[in-house]
């Protein structure tokens, strides 16, 4: 592998290369800025050309000349041939200053004789001024009836634009360079190149999308006037209103996740333990809101419980003395969106638990409450916790309720938003979002490494088809009327964004229209056809990275392999509105100008969406006996070939459910896309938010049904996409 | 079906392994060299965790070897990927690709190999009547017993016409009955292809019916490597000799080596033995292997060791008998048992060891 000859080969090729590649470059620096000195000495000329031969009027020149920014003129009166009678006039003091200090110097000297001959006259050095490199050229004024000069122009040209331009040169030049020497490196030095450099690619991508742009938030956090400093911390950590948004962000997750458990548990324990008709009913209820699309739950609690809800207003008209907006109302809004989550865990983890073990309690002559208290609950006590702190960081990190319900109760992700759209300090926004990471990431780092860690469930098995009733008919009965008062809560929450989308004027007038249709489409059909186009690229492309991911990180040994899954899942910990700051902190500046474009929020769609694709990918090949890739690399089969023509059939499932979720989330994101979008590219659900702050509730209705619908319809289009036939996932299994 | 076989070479073939836990070296596979001629059928035989499965892994090309080189015929393949390689593996779990049916799992190799689609066919077709599976091409593997499952396998390797085929334990997943006819199948068809063939199994049963010779490892290194009856008869060494048979060792006193016969006492009973006799020449102490066909029951006071039987075992062929004594627990072996006496239970015995079946190893 590592041959004599092969090194030398690769040396002295590197060697080449390296001087191809800076022959190349450098010519074409040497041009542009060729090109652009013949530029301002044009640019020079036609301002002398313009220059008044009369040293009267000079200053009045001067003082009305428009130029680029960056750029200025001093006009030096009189004949270069008698230096010592000069004197010079110009606006820009520091270009005054430079003058006098220098006009004895040889170069001046020349230059002002070449002015005397009629000719045009360029500093070889750049010289700096200002902080600023310039440029400077000398240009005589002639009197054009005399052909005599009677005057000299210095001007100064601000060389920044050349200056980055060659630095994106350069740039360039070693990344060609850097991606020859590691593709030809890997190439010729390594067994396996194809996985090589996907495993570099997705490093680049992880440092590119991921740790750069966090890492310029934290920057920016620690910097004032551009040096290291903790004036923005001390500000923020001993300011109350920001503490304030710290404990109002905690006690909102404290309250939804303790709710949201309790319903969840409900739902969960009354689908997987009880014998009950209608399960499939209450478990599709019970699931629904977690693909409801943001604003959704909001607008009909504002429309029903807001200062001119249907409720509160009209029906028993105590709007004045309550208020929906604040902390009360958060709690409900997330507690309906959120207790999905609990559900789904919890259900998962009770249905795993044998009922032979509850058989064997009662056996023992345990009652059924003693069965539940000493059995079931302390089986599903880590189930409970994993869903407690799952829906604690979804509540910290959710944008959208609070955006348009918190109304003067402070949570950190609105307050980081308003500090960033509202007063325009970047440093706040990010410091806050900052401040958010905290609770989030060690509640979804606990949830992870150490509830995850407890879980009984594998121990017990499979889940059983029998059942053993442990509730009597009384508590039964109060656990179906819970659940049905929960959903009959949650369809009329639906109902009414149904109901508002025909509403002439939610509030006032309560009479029947069709007009919010037409008004809505037209004007949300950008939008529609933006978020539709966006999530329609983003998609696929997270859907193959994800599983790519997956298969290196499960089936790959390399080094640094921790450090890529930590990478890929940060996004996952990471609220969306720390991902949103960092990303227009990180590309609003050359050389990774994105600010504005479609590329920033397709990628803030793809990084983000990422980690869940990534992880359903690794449990299904986690699941995959590694013989049958092997089988086909024995055969001959490369790496593509295998993905292709083994893998994604395998792991079709995970691949669908993962596009799909992909595409919905993208659909319904908010967070992070309202810091991205630009007049070019609209998203539906900050058009949503929009309609609804002008309180045009019909449109708001309308696209949120809309979004509703097209949601509805991917997850219908997944469900015929996936395949029935179990014999697959049964026979790939070791 | 051709097969150019070819002979593999290993040339001191180490594998060191890096534990990810504890992070310390794990040596899986210690300087070993190996040469398996053309068409030669060649068993890893050892207990788990003894190298021979990473050994296969390596020549297969899924493991890099940490130092040493392989070759096939003279080509060096050492760093050479799976794919680049002229062997094929039949798996112990098989690998069976699932959404294929069975002919297109067949096929596989050869629509990479970029093979006409109607030679594909028929080449398909005549491997599947070579393993008994013609008519079963349609279904998926899915819907065929483990047997079927694993000629499945065994023709996707062959189909390639590989110089080397791979087999890893390719029979643990099946039962005993169905073990013992693909063990004769596989031999069959290997035999009738003159392909050559390395084969790990910790099975010692499976190894000696297979095998033209074996390959004992333990602990990463060699053992022993010879036919099955060098083996079983002339082990090289105790470990050698319990792995491979049922083994009792007794301890003795070397009194004598002479013209390649070992004069030595077990207490006071005078035994001579010619097999290791020469190995143990200047060591006063030693221990006999003997087998239980080697350990035969007689009258008291006409044997070397006394006893008395525990219990008996009848096997329909032979009886296993028990007997207690002072060197512990041990098992004789009556053949025939409807010719040869068998002694109750509880009754005294004495033990009379062959020496023409049994084997001195000097003490270490």
């Amino acid at each position: 592998m590592f041959s004599k000859k092969k090194i030398i080969i690769f040396i002295i090729l590197a060697f080449f290369v390296l001087i191809l590649d800076f022959w190349i470059f450098n010519t074409l620096k040497t041009d542009f800025i060729k090109t652009v000195e013949e530029m301002y000495e044009t640019n020079a000329q036609s301002i002398a050309d313009g220059a008044p031969r009369n040293p009267e009027d000079v200053q009045n020149w001067i003082n009305n000349l428009q130029l680029q920014e960056g750029n200025s003129v001093l006009y030096i009166v009189g004949s270069p041939f008698s230096v010592k009678d000069l004197y010079s006039i110009s606006e820009n003091e520091r270009l005054t200053e430079y003058f006098n200090k220098n006009k004895e110097s040889p170069e001046f000297l020349d230059a002002m004789e070449s002015s005397a001959y009629g000719e045009k006259y360029i500093l070889s050095d750049s010289v700096k001024i200002d902080n600023n490199k310039k440029m400077i050229i000398f240009v005589p004024v002639t009197d054009p009836e005399w052909w005599e000069t009677v005057g000299t122009l210095l001007i100064s040209f601000d060389q920044k634009p050349i200056n980055d331009f060659t630095d994106l040169l350069n740039v360039f030049a070693i990344a060609i360079f850097s991606l020859f020497v590691i593709v030809y490196f890997f190439g010729k030095f390594t067994r396996d190149p194809v996985t090589n450099y996907l495993i570099i690619i997705i490093f680049v991508i992880i440092g590119i999308f991921i740790a750069f742009p966090l890492y310029q938030a934290v920057k920016l956090t620690f910097l004032e006037n551009g040096s290291f400093s903790l004036d923005l911390w001390v500000k923020i950590l001993t300011k109350g209103q920001y503490l304030e948004a710290l404990w109002g962000s905690v006690k909102l997750g404290l309250i939804t996740a303790t709710c949201s458990t309790l319903i969840g548990y409900l739902f969960a324990f009354s689908v997987t333990r009880m014998r009950l008709k209608g399960k499939k009913f209450f478990s599709i209820m019970a699931t629904l809101p977690i693909i409801s699309p943001p604003f959704s739950l909001t607008l009909s609690i504002i429309l029903l419980f807001g200062n001119n809800g249907l409720i509160t207003k009209q029906l028993l008209n105590i709007s004045d003395s309550i208020s929906i907006y604040g902390l009360g109302g958060l709690v409900v809004v997330q507690t309906m969106g959120m207790f999905p989550i609990a559900f789904l865990t919890l259900s998962g983890v009770l249905e795993s638990i044998d009922s032979t073990l509850e058989d064997a309690a009662l056996n023992l002559r345990a009652s059924k409450w003693q069965t539940f208290r000493t059995v079931t609950l302390p089986l599903s006590i880590p189930g409970i916790a994993s869903s407690w702190l799952l829906v604690f960081t979804t509540s910290l990190a959710d944008f959208a309720n609070p955006l348009m319900l918190a109304g003067k109760y402070k949570v950190l992700s609105v307050e980081a938003y308003m500090e960033v759209t509202g007063l325009n300090r970047l440093n706040y926004g990010a410091a806050l979002s900052l401040l958010l990471l905290v609770p989030t990431a060690t509640a979804f780092l606990l949830q992870r490494y150490w509830v995850n860690k407890k879980s009984y469930v594998t121990i017990t098995g499979k889940p059983s088809a029998r059942l053993t009733e442990l509730t009597n008919k009384p508590t039964k009965a109060f656990l179906i009327t819970a659940m049905v008062l929960v959903t009959v809560f949650l369809i009329s929450l639906y109902g009414t964004i149904i109901a508002g989308c025909f509403v002439k004027n939610w509030g006032i007038d309560y009479s029947f229209t069709l007009e919010n249709w037409p008004e809505a489409l037209s004007r949300g059909k950008d939008a529609i056809f933006d978020t539709l186009t966006l999530a329609a690229i983003a998609t696929p492309i997270a859907g193959i990275l994800s599983m790519l991911v997956a298969f290196i990180v499960v089936r790959k040994k390399f080094i640094g392999k921790r450090l890529l899954e930590i990478g890929v899942m940060i996004p996952f910990a990471v609220p969306g509105t720390m991902i949103g700051i960092s990303y227009i902190l990180a590309f609003n500046t050359p050389p990774i100008l994105l600010v504005g474009t479609a590329s920033i929020i397709i990628i803030n769609y793809i990084v983000r969406e990422l980690p869940v694709g990534v992880e359903g990918g690794i449990a299904v090949l986690k699941q995959m006996d590694p013989a049958i890739e092997e089988a086909a690399q024995d055969l001959g089969a490369g790496p593509g070939r295998i993905f292709r023509t083994i893998l994604l059939p395998l792991i079709r499932p995970a691949f669908i459910s993962s596009l799909s979720y992909t595409f919905v989330r993208s659909m319904t994101a908010v967070s992070a896309v309202i810091f991205l979008i630009s007049a070019n590219w609209y998203h539906m659900t900050v058009l949503i938010y929009n309609f609804s702050e002008n309180l045009r509730f019909g449109l708001a209705s309308v696209l949120s049904t809309t979004l509703i619908i097209i949601v509805l319809a991917v997850f219908g289009l997944m469900r015929l996409l996936l395949p029935k036939n179990d014999l697959l996932t049964k026979t790939i299994t070791k | 079906m051709a097969v150019n076989s070819l002979p593999v070479t290993l040339k001191n073939i180490t594998k060191i392994f890096i534990d990810p836990h504890s992070k310390s070296r794990v040596v899986a596979v210690d300087d070993i060299s190996i040469r398996i001629n053309a068409g030669e059928l060649v068993t890893l035989l050892g207990p788990s965790g003894c190298g021979k499965t990473t050994t296969l892994r390596m020549v297969a090309g899924f493991e890099l070897p940490t130092k040493g080189k392989i070759f096939v015929g003279d080509n060096e393949i050492t760093m050479l990927l799976p794919n680049q390689r002229d062997t094929a593996m039949v798996f112990q779990s098989y690998g069976l690709f699932p959404h294929m049916t069975v002919a297109q799992n067949v096929g596989y190799g050869l629509k990479i190999r970029k093979i006409p689609k109607n030679q594909i066919n028929k080449k398909v077709n005549e491997i599947l009547d070579l393993v008994g599976l013609s008519d079963l091409g349609d279904r998926p593997p899915a819907r065929l017993s483990g047997g079927q499952q694993q000629r499945v396998a065994l023709a996707r390797a062959l189909i390639v016409e590989p110089s080397v085929l791979l087999l890893d334990e390719p029979l643990s997943n099946l039962d005993a009955l169905l073990r013992e006819q693909m063990r004769i199948e596989i031999r069959r068809i290997q035999k009738s292809l003159g392909i050559t063939a390395i084969y790990v199994t910790h099975d010692r049963i499976e190894a000696m019916s297979l095998s033209d010779r074996i390959i004992v490892m333990n602990k990463g290194k060699i053992a022993q490597v010879g036919s099955p009856s060098e083996i079983y008869i002339n082990p090289a060494s105790e470990f050698v000799a319990g792995f491979i048979g049922k083994a009792t060792f007794f301890p003795v006193k070397i009194d004598s080596v002479e013209l390649g016969v070992a004069r030595v006492f077990l207490d006071d009973k005078e035994i001579r033995i010619k097999r290791g006799a020469k190995e143990t020449e200047g060591s006063e102490t030693g221990r006999i292997l003997t087998r239980p066909e080697s350990l035969k029951l007689v009258e008291k006071g006409t044997g070397q060791i006394t006893g008395t039987v525990k219990y008996n075992v009848y096997l329909g062929n032979t009886v296993e008998s028990y007997i207690q004594t002072k060197f512990g627990e041990l098992m004789a072996q009556i053949d025939n048992p409807a010719i040869n006496k068998i002694y109750d239970e509880g009754k005294q015995v004495d033990i009379e060891i062959k020496p023409e079946i049994s084997k001195l190893f000097a003490s270490e």
